[in-house]
C-alpha cells in the first residue's frame, strides 16, 4: 500500500514539474558542458532580500541552498528558492555550475527530497527577471539569481566565495546560448 | 461788528467761510438734489455691504469646496486605495502562480504608496489639534497594517498559505479595522467642517437677502421722497415765478404809467392851448423827450432780457481795451450820476491787458451796475469804479475785474442767493418804494456769462455793495486773430 501511494505521488509530481524547453538538453547527462556555445559572458549574481543578514556564501553553501538541502537562514527565516523558467539561460547556468545537474535530475532530486521530507518547499518559478527581483523584494527569506544588468537597489547581491561579480575568478557567468 | 456773508472770492477773507456759505446756500436751494444724493449714498453704502457679503459667501463656498468637499473626495480615494491594498494582498492568496502573486503584491504596494501620500497630504493640511492627532494616529495604524501586510505577502509568496491566512486574521484584520475607523474619523471631521461652512454660507446668504431688501426699501422710500420734493420744488418755483411775473407786470405797468401820465398831461396842456411862449414849449418838449426816452429805455431792457432768456442774443467776443470802454460808460452815465447828486470815483490800473468781450455787452452790464449803485446808493452818494487784474479763483492765471462799489444800503445775507434771479425784488426795497423791474442784475449776470465771464457780489448790510464783473484776459492767439481780422485783405486794396 505504502509503495503504491509513493508511486502515485511521484507520477503526479513529475506531471506537475515544469518541462524543459529543450528536449535534447533534458536528455543530456550531468557534468560539464560538452560544447561551449556561448558567445558573450555576463556575470550571474546571487541576490537575496535586503533584510537578509547574509553577505557572503561559499560555493558549497550555495549548492546546498539551491538543492534545497539547507532550509533556513542564520536568522531563522525560511529559505525560499527563486528560479527562472526551465530553458532560460540563467537557470541553465545555475543547474550547470551550481547544482551540477540537468533539469530531469533536478526535478527528481526535489521530488525525492519533498517526498522524504528532507526538502520543505520546492523552488518558486518566475518568468521574468523583474518578477524575480520583486519576489525577492517581497520575501525576506528569498534567494535567487539575476543577470548583473537586472540588479537594482531593491535586492542585495551576495558574494560567492568572497567574490563579487566584477572580481577576478568569479565563477558564475551566463551566456545567451549557454549549453547544459 | 456787522454779520457778514461774503460771496465769490475775496483774498482778504478766509477761504473756508465762503465755501461753507456756498454749500449751505446750495443745500437750501437744492433739496431734491440732496435727497437724490442721499439715495445714491445710501444705496452705495448698503450695496457695498451686500458686495462684501457676496464676496464672503464666495470665499466661504470656495473654502468649503477646497477644504471639505475636496477633502472628502480625497478621503474617499484614500479609503478606496486602502481597500485596494488589502484586496490585492488577498487576491495573491487565490493563486499558486508566483508570477501572478508578484503582480498582486506589486498592485498592493502601489496602492499602499498612494495611501501613504494621501495620509501625508492630510497631515500637512491638518491645523486643528484634533486633525493633527488623527493624522498621527492614521499614519501609525497604517504603518502597522503595512508591517502585517508585508508578512502576509511574504508568507503567500513563500507558499505558506495557512500561515498567511493566520497572520491576516490575527494581525491584518484588526489593524485594517483601526485604519478604517481612523479614515471614518477624518471623514467625520470633514463633514463637520462642511456643515459649519454651509451654515456660514446660509447665514451670509440670508444677511445679503435682508440687505438687498433694505436697499430696495431704502431706495423706494428715498426715491419717493425725492420725487415728492422735486414736485413740490417745481410747484413752488411755478408759484414763485407766477408771483414774480405778476409783480413784474405791476412794476412795469407802474414804470410805464408814470411817464405816460406825464406825457398825457403835457399833451393835454399843449392841445388845450395852455402852453404859451417859446420857453414853455421848450420845457414841455424836454419833458416829453425825457419821458419817452425813459419808456424806450425800459422797453429796450425788457427786450434785451427776453433775448438773453431765449438765447438769441449772442455776443461776438474780441480783444478789447478796458479803459476806453470805462471812459465811455462814465460819460454816458454822467447825467444820471450827477443828476442824482453822486460822485463817481474812477480808478483804473495802468497797463491793463486786453480782455475778451463785447463792447455793447460790457457797456450794458456796467451801466446796469452803475444804475443800481445810484438807485441803492444811500445818502453817502459815493460810487467807485475800479478796474484791475487779479488771480483767477481756483485756477492758475489772471483775469481782469471791473468793480462797481457803492456805500449804500447793502444787501441782507439771506437775499444774496436770490438777487440774480429774474424779477426778484427785495422786500426791503419794495417797502422803501424804490422802483425797478427786477431784471437789471439778472440781465447783467447773463451778459457777463455770455461773454465767458461772471458777475459776483460782496455786500454788507448798511455798509455797501461791491459788484464785480470778471473778464478773461485776451491770449496771444486771440490777439493775432483780432489783428488779422482788423487788417484789410490785400485783394480789397485798390
Amino acid at each position: 500500500m505504502y509503495q503504491r501511494l509513493t508511486a502515485i505521488a511521484i507520477v503526479l509530481a513529475l506531471a506537475a514539474w515544469p518541462q524543459a524547453s529543450a528536449a535534447p538538453s533534458a536528455a543530456r547527462p550531468s557534468g560539464p558542458p560538452l560544447v561551449e556555445q556561448s558567445t558573450a559572458f555576463e556575470p550571474l549574481v546571487i541576490v537575496v532580500n535586503r533584510s537578509n543578514p547574509v553577505d557572503d556564501l561559499s560555493f558549497a553553501e550555495l549548492r546546498r541552498i539551491f538543492l534545497g538541502n539547507r532550509s533556513h537562514w542564520t536568522n531563522g527565516r525560511r529559505i525560499t528558492l527563486v528560479m527562472r523558467d526551465p530553458g532560460e539561460p540563467e537557470r541553465k547556468t545555475i543547474l550547470r555550475d551550481v547544482c551540477g545537474m540537468n533539469e530531469d535530475q533536478l526535478k527528481t532530486h526535489f521530488l525525492h527530497g519533498l517526498f522524504t521530507g528532507e526538502i520543505l518547499v520546492s523552488p518558486k518559478t518566475l518568468s521574468t527577471p523583474i518578477g524575480v527581483r520583486k519576489f525577492i523584494f517581497n520575501v525576506p527569506g528569498a534567494i535567487g539569481y539575476l543577470r548583473i544588468r537586472d540588479v537594482d537597489a531593491t535586492v542585495k547581491v551576495v558574494r560567492v566565495d568572497e567574490l563579487l561579480p566584477d572580481d577576478k575568478g568569479y565563477k558564475l557567468h551566463v551566456t545567451d546560448q549557454a549549453g547544459n | 461788528m456787522t454779520k457778514q456773508l461774503k460771496f465769490a472770492f475775496d483774498r482778504r477773507s478766509p477761504v473756508l467761510l465762503p465755501f461753507l456759505d456756498r454749500i449751505l446756500s446750495a443745500a437750501s436751494r437744492h433739496n431734491a438734489t440732496l435727497l437724490l444724493f442721499l439715495v445714491c449714498c445710501g444705496v452705495a453704502v448698503i450695496g457695498a455691504f451686500v458686495i462684501r457679503d457676496l464676496q464672503r459667501a464666495n470665499t466661504e463656498a470656495q473654502r468649503m469646496y477646497a477644504n471639505s468637499v475636496h477633502g472628502l473626495q480625497q478621503i474617499g480615494e484614500l479609503q478606496y486605495d486602502a481597500q485596494e491594498t488589502r484586496r490585492a494582498t488577498l487576491y495573491a492568496l487565490t493563486t499558486s502562480d508566483s508570477n501572478l502573486q508578484v503582480e498582486y503584491a506589486d498592485q498592493s504596494r502601489n496602492a499602499d504608496q498612494r495611501v501613504k501620500d494621501g495620509i501625508a497630504e492630510y497631515g500637512r493640511q491638518a491645523k486643528q489639534p484634533e486633525e493633527i492627532e488623527i493624522a498621527d494616529r492614521l499614519t501609525r495604524d497604517w504603518t502597522h497594517y503595512l508591517d502585517v501586510r508585508d508578512e502576509v505577502l511574504a508568507s503567500i509568496l513563500e507558499g505558506s498559505i495557512k500561515e498567511a491566512v493566520s497572520l491576516d486574521l490575527s494581525g491584518g484584520v484588526p489593524a485594517f479595522e483601526r485604519v478604517r475607523q481612523d479614515l471614518n474619523e477624518v471623514k467625520r471631521l470633514y463633514g463637520e467642517d462642511a456643515s459649519r461652512s454651509q451654515a456660514n454660507l446660509v447665514a451670509s446668504a440670508r444677511r445679503s437677502t435682508w440687505r438687498l431688501v433694505g436697499i430696495h426699501s431704502f431706495t423706494l422710500l428715498l426715491s419717493g421722497a425725492a420725487v415728492w420734493a422735486i414736485q413740490r420744488s417745481r410747484m413752488l418755483s411755478a408759484i414763485q415765478l407766477a408771483k414774480l411775473q405778476m409783480e413784474f407786470v405791476a412794476s412795469v405797468s407802474h414804470e410805464l404809467r408814470t411817464p405816460l401820465a406825464v406825457l398825457s398831461s403835457a399833451a393835454d396842456n399843449i392841445a388845450d392851448g395852455l402852453v404859451e411862449g417859446k420857453d414853455s414849449m421848450r420845457r414841455y418838449g424836454a419833458i416829453l423827450q425825457h419821458q419817452s426816452r425813459s419808456m424806450g429805455h425800459l422797453v429796450d431792457e425788457i427786450l434785451l432780457f427776453a433775448s438773453t432768456e431765449d438765447g438769441t442774443n449772442k455776443y461776438v467776443l474780441q480783444p478789447l481795451q478796458v479803459s476806453p470802454i470805462i471812459n465811455s460808460i462814465v460819460t454816458e452815465t454822467e447825467v444820471l450820476v450827477k443828476g442824482a447828486g453822486f460822485v463817481l470815483d474812477r480808478n483804473i490800473e495802468p497797463d491793463l491787458p486786453m480782455v475778451m468781450g463785447d463792447v455793447s455787452g460790457i457797456s450794458k452790464c456796467l451801466q446796469n451796475l452803475i444804475s443800481n449803485a445810484v438807485k441803492y446808493g444811500g445818502d453817502r452818494r459815493q460810487i467807485a469804479l475800479r478796474a484791475f487784474t487779479a488771480p483767477i479763483e481756483q485756477w492758475s492765471g489772471r483775469e481782469v475785474r471791473i468793480s462797481v462799489v457803492d456805500r449804500g444800503i447793502g444787501i441782507d445775507s439771506s437775499e444774496l442767493a436770490h438777487i440774480f434771479d429774474p424779477f426778484y425784488r427785495s422786500p426791503r426795497v419794495n417797502a422803501a418804494q424804490i422802483h425797478g423791474t427786477g431784471l437789471g442784475l439778472s440781465l447783467a449776470k447773463r451778459i457777463a456769462e455770455s461773454m465767458g465771464g461772471r458777475l459776483s457780489v460782496l455786500s454788507e448790510l448798511s455798509i455797501g455793495s461791491t459788484f464785480t464783473l470778471h473778464l478773461q484776459i485776451a491770449k496771444g492767439d486771440d490777439m493775432q486773430t483780432a489783428t488779422t481780422l482788423s487788417r484789410p485783405s490785400p485783394s480789397s486794396q485798390p
